[in-house]
């Protein structure tokens, strides 16, 4: 069994928005593998929380699903990114940066650059 | 995101569940089948693959669960699935059911009832326009005085535009004759000024109401005319349409009924109805020549002010402040030798709040008593809610193993507790229902039971009694809900797995269990405390010596107002009347007084020869004269109550001479004035010394003094509860009290008593052959019998009642307490079967397992008591001014309440704990 890495709350979200931002409409089972592939296995994806997530993103209508056959031929539901889901990826990708780089600035600071 | 939105998504989701369901269905399908492939492509054995793919995914159900979580209107399905779960449980443990609901309903229709009559006695506005503008002119404190003479309020009405309008609306106070002769049919009538009904803002349900010309003496230009109540339309005249221009006769004087209120007004006094209302400019007619509209010494109106809109209750009273000088001066009563007007001219008007009415004898009688009984049912209610928390926790334990399985499929302790909450709210709702029916026939049950205090209240089962009642049921369902709710919460899931009957979480509900024992056992300590107090209190006034012998004597009020008497030939009759009673068989003894025991109060200021009392205008003392009042008569003044007797009046009441000698008829209207006088009168006039032979007279009255020719017996005067009032009886024909009355011819009071003594049996069996007796002297004299018994038992209406229902409310509180013991003890019993087993396998007498057992009963109901005294020692103070002759830490009381619960309580311990010692080892080790 692989290690289980605590995904931070909020990011998973993010997580899928980018995936279906980068590669197009995928089913359940290939969001959660490609996100375990991207994030290069460090993370096990509960499918308990992958579900719950996408149904609230759907509702949220940040995503959008249909049916249609899968590339082996089974029929599987397939997440799509919405003009608004990619609005809020946007906004959500400014924020993080804006936080990751306030967050690295303050990593990086020493006691001798401090006045 | 919107909430329209949102409410749409709510919407799809429930129109579609089913829909999204397979959808969900086929994702989690699809997830797992995807991940076995891509397994059997790395080349896993697809059984295996299939079982790894299962394993990554985890509770298939507790991902379902938790995505049904996340959709929109899950609490609104969740709610609806268990609400039916609920009536489905409800409906299939019928018994279980029953016990709760009708335990439910009468908890909760107890206090729907109590809460009724006290919201409709003290707490309900009137049923009227605007009560908030409503207010009552009163004299300002520290008199509270709230009765006004006619001719002040004649000069008031002048000034009414200052406001929204004022009324008078005296009564219902006023009892008028509805026959022409012999014995009396009362109507209870309200005095009231034209303006009433307008300012009131209440419109006639048939015909109409007062104009102002009705208000005229004698009547305007439809005569003198009357409204009737709608009660009394459907009573009397059964409520036929032509009842307006029809004749009442009321005091013998011939109204026309022109209009019929609306059902449910009652006036301003709460708790009181009236059957008319009659204009006071018709009261000249009907009392004649004791008129009082041109009085200005009776004070008998109560009069009202609406204020304006955006008028101040302190902005018109400043008005009427302004006004009173004017007022007081044209209005001063004549002044008499040695008294002056400055306290009339000084005496302020204030107006008070009458939002809810007037206060009122009964509201003052009643709110105390109100007040307790509404506690008592809160308790025992509260009671009642232990006893089925308990019920529900003892049914949890058998529902543990189905809880578990729930758990252990992915259900949350919270959906738990919540479908148990729903469950309790269920109940409570059933219970509720059911306790609105209870409400309804008690209070009924209740009122009837006040009649004798002439209590008249409309129950509607409006809103506001609907919303009383789902708020208790709401407070009764969190009280007894809450326990085994939290207790679903700490479930464990491993436990499915267990056997059933190897729980090891069941006995956590035990010290939860004996908590609730143990404050059943506290709050039925308290009640029966109070129950005993308000019995012995009872029970105590009960037996007050009374000084006459209730049961030996029917009284009858003759009333001469309206007969064909002159006032000049009132002694004659009445002594007539005394003689031919006298002569009819089966009469012992009769006479005939001014007043009667319970009855009028008359009071003078009297100075006696050698006493230090003496007469002085001092601040405090009481008014003199006749008529019923409540205020107590002080012990430093030089006052004393009288009556007017014939002879044969202490042998009629059997009441004791101790010395000197009886009054006779030879004491007759010329012979030197005498009198009696009783001991409390020789205490407080002559430090008990025998007062025979000293003299007194009446501060107020010339004349000879009186000679006090004996001493009697103390007796009640006017009150039970009260120490005996100093007495004084006089000679009839010389009781006159010529300061009192207007007319110099009169040799006797209208309204005299008649009280006759069988030789043997009930004293009511003689009602007819007095009637005759009286008829036969003048047949127009208006008579109303009363055993005097009667008379005593009604002005105990308030303690008998609070002493009946605090001792059953006491009683049902005993028992459910003892259910509440038996059933903890017999569960505890049931858990230590093993146990118990084991130490009787292992040689342990029974009684070493009943002393077990017994052990933790003590235990409880010692815990219970200490806190139930504890607690009955802080509340008793509160019920200190209902008690008579009684401290409210009444040792014996307490002693008997806490000896009752224990004996009762070892019954309930014992009974299980039998049981447990009969229980067969060998038995129990099989069983396991």
């Amino acid at each position: 069994m692989k290690k289980t890495t605590d995904v931070h709350r909020g990011t998973l979200a993010l997580m899928v928005l980018k995936t279906l931002d980068v590669l197009g409409p995928l089913h359940g089972y290939g969001l959660a593998r490609r996100i375990e592939q991207i994030s290069k296995d460090g993370l096990t994806l509960n499918t308990g929380t992958l579900y719950p997530l996408l149904l609230r993103l759907e509702q949220e209508g940040a995503i959008t699903s249909e049916r249609r056959p899968s590339e082996n031929n089974r029929s599987a539901r397939f997440y799509r990114l919405t003009r608004a889901g990619r609005k809020q990826l946007e906004a959500e990708t400014r924020a993080w940066e804006q936080t990751t780089a306030q967050i690295s600035r303050f990593f990086a600071v020493k006691a001798k650059d401090l006045p | 995101m919107t909430i329209l939105r949102r409410l749409a998504s709510i919407a799809s989701w429930i129109l579609r569940r089913d829909r999204a369901e397979q959808q969900l269905d086929d994702e989690i399908r699809s997830f797992v089948e995807m991940s076995t492939a891509e397994r059997v492509e790395e080349g896993i054995p697809p059984a295996e693959a299939r079982r790894l793919a299962l394993a990554e995914i985890g509770g298939v159900e507790r991902i379902k669960e938790r995505v049904r979580m996340g959709r929109h209107g899950a609490l609104l399905d969740d709610l609806g699935r268990d609400v039916r779960y609920a009536f489905r449980l409800v409906a299939r443990q019928r018994t279980f059911t029953a016990v709760i609901v009708a335990t439910l309903a009468l908890g909760i229709g107890a206090n729907t009832a109590i809460f009724s009559i006290l919201d409709g006695l003290l707490l309900r506005t009137l049923p009227i326009e605007h009560p908030e503008r409503l207010a009552q002119l009163v004299a300002a404190p520290p008199s509270e005085q709230d009765s006004w003479t006619y001719p002040i309020w004649h000069e008031i009405q002048r000034h009414s535009v200052r406001f929204d309008g004022a009324f008078v609306w005296t009564g219902p106070d006023a009892e008028f004759d509805l026959s022409t002769g012999g014995e009396s049919r009362f109507v209870n009538g309200v005095w009231a000024s034209a303006g009433a009904f307008a300012v009131l803002g209440v419109r006639p349900v048939l015909g109409r109401l007062f104009e102002p010309s009705d208000d005229i003496r004698g009547g305007g230009s439809s005569g003198p005319v009357v409204v009737i109540s709608h009660a009394f339309w459907q009573t009397y005249f059964s409520g036929t349409r032509d009842v307006i221009g029809r004749t009442l006769t009321l005091e013998r004087v011939p109204l026309t009924i022109v209009g019929v209120t609306p059902r449910g007004f009652f006036g301003v006094v709460a708790g009181r109805s009236f059957d008319v209302v009659v204009p006071l400019g018709v009261e000249p007619l009907i009392r004649g020549s004791e008129s009082r509209l041109d009085r200005r010494t009776s004070w008998w109106l109560q009069v009202f002010v609406r204020l304006k809109p955006g008028q101040s209750r302190e902005a018109a009273a400043a008005v009427m402040q302004t006004l009173k000088p004017g007022i007081r001066e044209a209005t001063l009563p004549p002044t008499r030798p040695g008294r002056n007007n400055d306290r009339y001219l000084a005496d302020p008007f204030t107006l008070v709040d009458a939002e809810r009415g007037p206060s009122s004898r009964l509201r003052e009688g009643y709110s105390r008593p109100l007040l307790v009984l509404m506690v008592v049912v809160g308790l025992v209610l509260l009671i009642a809610c232990a006893n089925i928390a308990n019920l529900l926790l003892a049914r949890a334990t058998a529902r543990h193993h189905e809880w578990s399985v729930r758990l252990a499929l992915g259900a949350t302790p919270g959906r738990l507790a919540r479908q148990l909450m729903i469950e309790s709210l269920l109940l409570a709702a059933i219970g509720a229902a059911a306790g609105v029916f209870v409400a309804d026939s008690g209070s009924r049950l209740l009122i009837a039971q006040l009649a004798s205090d002439s209590v008249s209240l409309e129950l509607p089962l409006d809103a506001r009694m609907l919303a009383f009642t789902a708020g208790v049921a709401l407070i009764a369902a969190l009280v007894f809900g809450v326990a085994p709710a939290w207790r679903a919460t700490r479930g464990v899931p491993i436990d499915a797995m267990k056997d059933r009957g190897r729980v090891s979480g069941a006995s956590a509900s035990t010290p939860l269990a004996n908590g609730l024992v143990l404050v059943q056992v506290a709050l039925s300590l308290v009640l029966l405390i109070g129950a005993g107090l308000f019995l012995r209190s009872f029970n105590g006034l009960t037996r007050v010596p009374l000084g006459f012998e209730g049961d030996r004597v029917l009284l009858t009020v003759i009333d001469a107002r309206r007969a064909d008497l002159a006032p000049s030939a009132r002694l004659a009759t009445y002594e007539r009347i005394h003689e031919r009673v006298l002569a009819i068989p089966g009469v012992e003894h009769a006479a005939v007084s001014i007043t009667a025991p319970l009855g009028e109060m008359w009071i003078r200021r009297i100075e006696v020869s050698g006493s230090p009392l003496r007469g002085s205008d001092a601040p405090g003392v009481g008014p003199e004269g006749f008529g019923s009042t409540d205020r107590p008569i002080p012990a430093n003044a030089p006052l004393a109550v009288f009556n007017g007797i014939t002879s044969g009046w202490i042998a009629t009441f059997g009441t004791p001479l101790l010395a000197g000698r009886d009054i006779s008829r030879n004491d007759a209207t010329g012979s030197p004035r005498v009198a009696l006088v009783n001991q409390a009168f020789a205490r407080k006039f002559l430090g008990g010394a025998n007062p025979v032979g000293h003299t007194m007279h009446a501060t107020r009255e010339p004349g000879a003094p009186i000679e006090i020719v004996g001493l009697v017996a103390d007796a009640v005067y006017r009150d039970i509860r009260e120490a005996t009032l100093p007495t004084a009886y006089v000679p009839l024909p010389q009781s006159v009290d010529r300061s009192l009355v207007e007319d110099p011819n009169m040799t006797a009071p209208a309204v005299i008593t008649l009280s006759v003594r069988p030789t043997s049996g009930q004293p009511s069996l003689l009602t007819k052959g007095v009637a005759a007796a009286i008829s036969e002297v003048n047949p127009t004299l208006a008579l109303t019998f009363e055993p005097l018994d009667r008379r005593v038992s009604e002005t105990l209406t308030r303690e008998r009642l609070l002493a009946i229902l605090s001792a059953a409310f006491g009683v049902l509180a005993l028992v459910m307490a003892s259910i509440g013991l038996y059933g903890v003890t017999s569960y505890a019993v049931s858990l230590r079967r093993t146990e118990i087993g084991i130490r009787m396998a292992l040689g342990a007498a029974r009684s070493a397992v009943i002393g077990l057992v017994l052990r933790r009963v003590a235990l409880l109901v010692a815990g219970g008591l200490v806190v139930g005294l504890a607690v009955a020692v802080w509340v008793s103070r509160f019920v200190a001014t209902l008690l008579y002759g009684l401290q409210p830490r009444d040792p014996l009381t307490i002693l008997a309440a806490s000896a009752t619960l224990a004996l009762i309580a070892a019954v309930a311990g014992w009974l299980p704990a039998h049981h447990a010692s009969r229980l067969d080892p060998t038995q129990v080790l099989r069983d396991g």
